[in-house]
């Protein structure tokens, strides 16, 4: 039925916004056939791109009438299968909607439309002396109204916070196509009014469109010092962590690499002259006034040599800092090196568990017979274990996989959570309940039905047992064989 | 006292107690904590007092990690000393239960004056009105495993769900912490004198203005960092140290009525100029702001000026058939909510 109505919705998608912005042949969908989790594929059915919040009310009026799914869509760098639609949905791509809408400098917020990358946020507003916070790796591509959507995380939120400490209000497109406008620009809301903006973000476009985004704008530190410290053991870099934390220091970002990531990186273009035999590298960056930099980098400093560090390099000059940023930067890309396929997970420990985690980590490697690799923000306990593997080998992918499962139960019973930046998508689903019971999740899909009641907004992903089309079911059903067979095991 | 007016009362010993009691189908509930803010609530003189203040367990608190659980009954001092004595605060401003705190929102987050309540809540125990425990969240600093239901509580003043533990993160207690206190400012120069603060990289961790009854503002806060960014900072702005005199609230008037709101700084020249000299006005950085008219006139007017600057506001304390008049709500947002109400709590107890 859906087939046969899909020349008339075409038709009428293409008289709204004309047919350079309807894509629906199958090489032009290519380029929307996953997100940066690359494991699940699946083509949508079509994708529209609106350049306006009375656009996307009247394609989602539109696709309601047909009772077409869709799922909105940012730069597509998520990396849990957020935005990767089922071969009957249609994506609204928000990447045409990229103005900055309002900049106030006094109050210090901003009102921008979800298609604004991450870091030309920043670039519109540096020359006021401000700029936005949140800087998950993929800023200089990803969107705003992706960060909204998946309370995107990145190496400074140890001291900044996460996307959602720095929303402040939406305007939302629901998935009935009315509006609705979520807090304000300053933040709080009418005494017994639940925090909606909130709530919102990090719903992993399963609430609705966000059309207009409210963000905090922050003023530019005075200063930057940035260290790297390279160890002889992982354990002397997590040490090296806790002691800077117990210290009172509150770092801007605290990043660690382990031995197999500073050597891809060192091979790739991303080379940062890192030393390839340590352990481990860590990264610390320090921002504030001048004068207290000097004394919190001396404490750092002592931190460093407490716990044995081979090499110090402070960056005495932008250029320095960004050499020492690159390979911390580039370690994704320069994972390439390593096979043909990459499976970024994203599991948290409380940070005073991550050798724990580490050696757990490297023990299910081992069993698995898998290539892991480390890059984790430390000051959040924030792990990445990176599987590098052959896609192509069904063999591997289902060793990868379980590598993988293991690895988040791992996190979870040290007290942690199966994601902290990445979000649940689809890569997820089965997962879900290694952290919350069918009570936590009854109440978690009441709340999704007030905004989502029929399900066609971003279906079959965040939460398990929705109605996923076969091909978004497709992974989640193979970690589920294999969570079934653990417990069984 | 309850605040709601109601002759019944149930206190919970325990969290196991609350789920018991909510599913004996208890008619309305009224949650209370420390029973700080019960005044500002609508009144619900049928309803059965639901007292948390006997949850008042630091169940967790672990220093290395910057993370605790508590129940929400323990008092915000209390939960202070405990953290002071592991060189950790909770860092933001606001007193009465730690339940009371986050149910009331009462600072706001906004753009200026340190982390919001928001931000410190990492995740949730909780109790649904028809008595069914659910979590929400992690203990962890990241987590984004779910949808944040435990973020509701924040200002749902107890009307959604009860919550019982709340898992919060800390921060270093700073090396140093200065209070400050500028008084006798003329509107004008207070805004100013905030604007500046404004400016600095690190904004002081509290800040609000408080015009008071005779027309003059007073601007204090909190300024914490290394002594001698303190002192950079107290002596650039010609901030006098101060003892603490931090109010959640302003007083409510004998006779008259308290009005509740979000504002930016940028919005408050408009909103004096429509309450009449004499009002006690508060703003907290947090964008928050509250005011103690004496008149329902001066309330109406009030509304009328938040309405056409696109602020919003509601009588929170006063005569009763009055409480919750306020600037109009988006039909959305008053759509989503009432939704929220209807899904978590269908029967309407929680009042």
């Amino acid at each position: 039925m859906l087939r046969r109505q899909m020349p008339a919705l075409e038709s009428a998608l293409v008289r709204l916004l004309g047919d350079r912005r309807v894509l629906t042949s199958p090489d032009a969908l290519l380029a929307w056939e996953c997100d940066g989790f690359t494991v699940h594929k699946s083509r949508p059915r079509a994708v529209v791109l609106p350049e306006s919040t009375a656009e996307v009310q009247a394609v989602v009026r539109m696709l309601g009438a047909a009772q077409v799914p869709f799922v909105p869509r940012g730069a597509g760098t998520c990396l849990s299968g957020g935005p990767t639609a089922g071969g009957n949905a249609v994506v609204i791509d928000l990447s045409r909607m990229r103005r900055v809408l309002q900049i106030e400098t006094a109050d210090l917020f901003a009102v921008v439309e979800p298609g604004v990358v991450n870091a030309d946020l920043t670039a519109a507003v540096k020359h006021l002396g401000l700029h936005y916070a949140p800087d998950p790796s993929s800023q200089t591509v990803c969107t705003i109204g992706g960060n909204f959507a998946e309370n995107s995380g990145g190496p400074h939120c140890f001291k900044y916070g996460m996307t959602q400490d720095h929303v402040l209000g939406a305007l939302v497109v629901l998935p009935d196509g009315s509006l609705a406008r979520l807090g304000s620009p300053a933040g709080s809301r009418l005494p017994g009014s639940p925090d909606l903006t909130a709530l919102f973000c990090g719903s992993e476009g399963t609430f609705g469109i966000a059309t207009e985004i409210t963000v905090r704008l922050c003023r530019d530190q005075e200063s930057v010092r940035t260290l790297l410290g390279s160890f002889a053991t992982m354990t002397a870099a997590c040490r090296t962590v806790s002691d800077v934390v117990a210290a009172g220091l509150v770092p801007a970002a605290l990043e660690i690499l382990d031995q197999a990531t500073i050597r891809a990186v060192e091979a790739s273009v991303y080379r940062a002259g890192y030393p390839a035999d340590a352990a481990a590298v860590l990264l610390v960056e320090l921002d504030g006034p001048v004068a207290v930099l000097a004394e919190e980098a001396a404490e750092v400093r002592a931190a460093f040599a407490r716990n044995g560090a081979l090499r110090v390099e402070e960056a005495t000059d932008p250029a320095e800092r960004k050499r020492l940023w690159k390979g911390r930067k580039g370690a994704f890309g320069a994972m390439g090196r390593l096979n043909t396929d990459l499976y970024v997970l994203d599991g948290v420990v409380p940070r005073t568990r991550l050798e724990e985690a580490l050696a757990g980590i490297a023990a299910i490697g081992s069993k698995h017979g898998v290539l892991l690799t480390n890059v984790f923000h430390a000051g959040d306990g924030n792990l990445h274990p990176n599987i590098s593997y052959d896609g192509r080998d069904a063999e591997a992918t289902a060793r990868t996989i379980a590598a993988g499962t293991e690895i988040l139960r791992l996190c979870v019973d040290l007290g942690g959570s199966i994601s902290g930046e990445h979000g649940i998508g689809t890569e997820k689903l089965d997962h879900v309940r290694l952290m919350y019971d069918d009570a936590d999740l009854a109440v978690m899909a009441k709340v999704r039905a007030v905004w989502n009641p029929d399900d066609r907004c971003n279906p079959g992903k965040a939460l398990p047992s929705r109605s996923a089309c076969a091909e978004s079911a497709k992974w989640p059903a193979m970690t589920a064989r294999i969570l079934r067979d653990e417990g069984s095991a | 006292m309850n605040g709601a007016g109601a002759a019944k009362s149930f206190v919970a010993d325990d969290v196991a107690a609350v789920a018991t009691f909510l599913r004996e189908r208890p008619g309305q509930v009224r949650v209370r904590s420390g029973g700080s803010r019960q005044g500002r609530l609508p009144t619900a003189t049928d309803a059965t007092v639901l007292d948390l203040s006997r949850l008042s367990t630091i169940v967790r608190l672990d220093a290395a990690d910057q993370t605790c659980t508590v129940e929400c009954g323990v008092p915000r001092a209390a939960l202070d000393d405990a953290l002071r004595a592991h060189g950790l605060e909770l860092p933001c401003p606001g007193g009465g239960t730690v339940g009371g705190l986050f149910a009331s929102d009462p600072i706001g987050a906004s753009t200026f004056g340190g982390p919001s309540p928001r931000s410190l809540l990492l995740g949730m125990d909780a109790v649904l009105a028809d008595g069914t425990p659910f979590k929400s969240g992690a203990r962890v600093v990241k987590s984004v495993a779910g949808f944040d239901v435990h973020k509701l509580l924040v200002g749902s003043e107890g009307r959604l769900f009860v919550a019982t533990r709340l898992h919060l993160r800390c921060k270093p207690l700073p090396r140093h912490v200065q209070w400050f206190c500028r008084t006798g400012l003329e509107p004008a120069a207070a805004i100013a004198c905030v604007r500046g603060l404004q400016q600095e990289p690190v904004p002081p961790a509290a800040v609000q203005v408080l015009r008071l009854g005779d027309g003059s503002c007073t601007v204090q806060g909190r300024i914490a960092g290394r002594l001698a960014y303190v002192a950079h900072v107290l002596r650039s702005h010609d901030l006098p140290p101060g003892e603490p005199s931090w109010c959640d609230h302003v007083q409510a008037p004998a006779v008259g009525e308290v009005v509740v709101g979000a504002a930016v700084l940028g919005a408050l020249p408009g909103l004096w100029r429509a309450t009449p000299t004499g009002t006690p006005f508060l703003w907290h950085g947090g964008g928050r702001f509250e005011v103690a008219a004496n008149a329902p006139a001066a309330s109406d007017a009030l509304l009328v000026a938040c309405r056409d600057a696109g602020v919003h506001a509601l009588v929170v304390h006063g005569d009763a058939a009055r409480r919750g008049r306020s600037t109009p709500l988006d039909d959305g947002h008053h759509r989503i909510q009432a939704g929220l109400r209807q899904a978590l709590d269908p029967h309407g107890i929680l009042v």
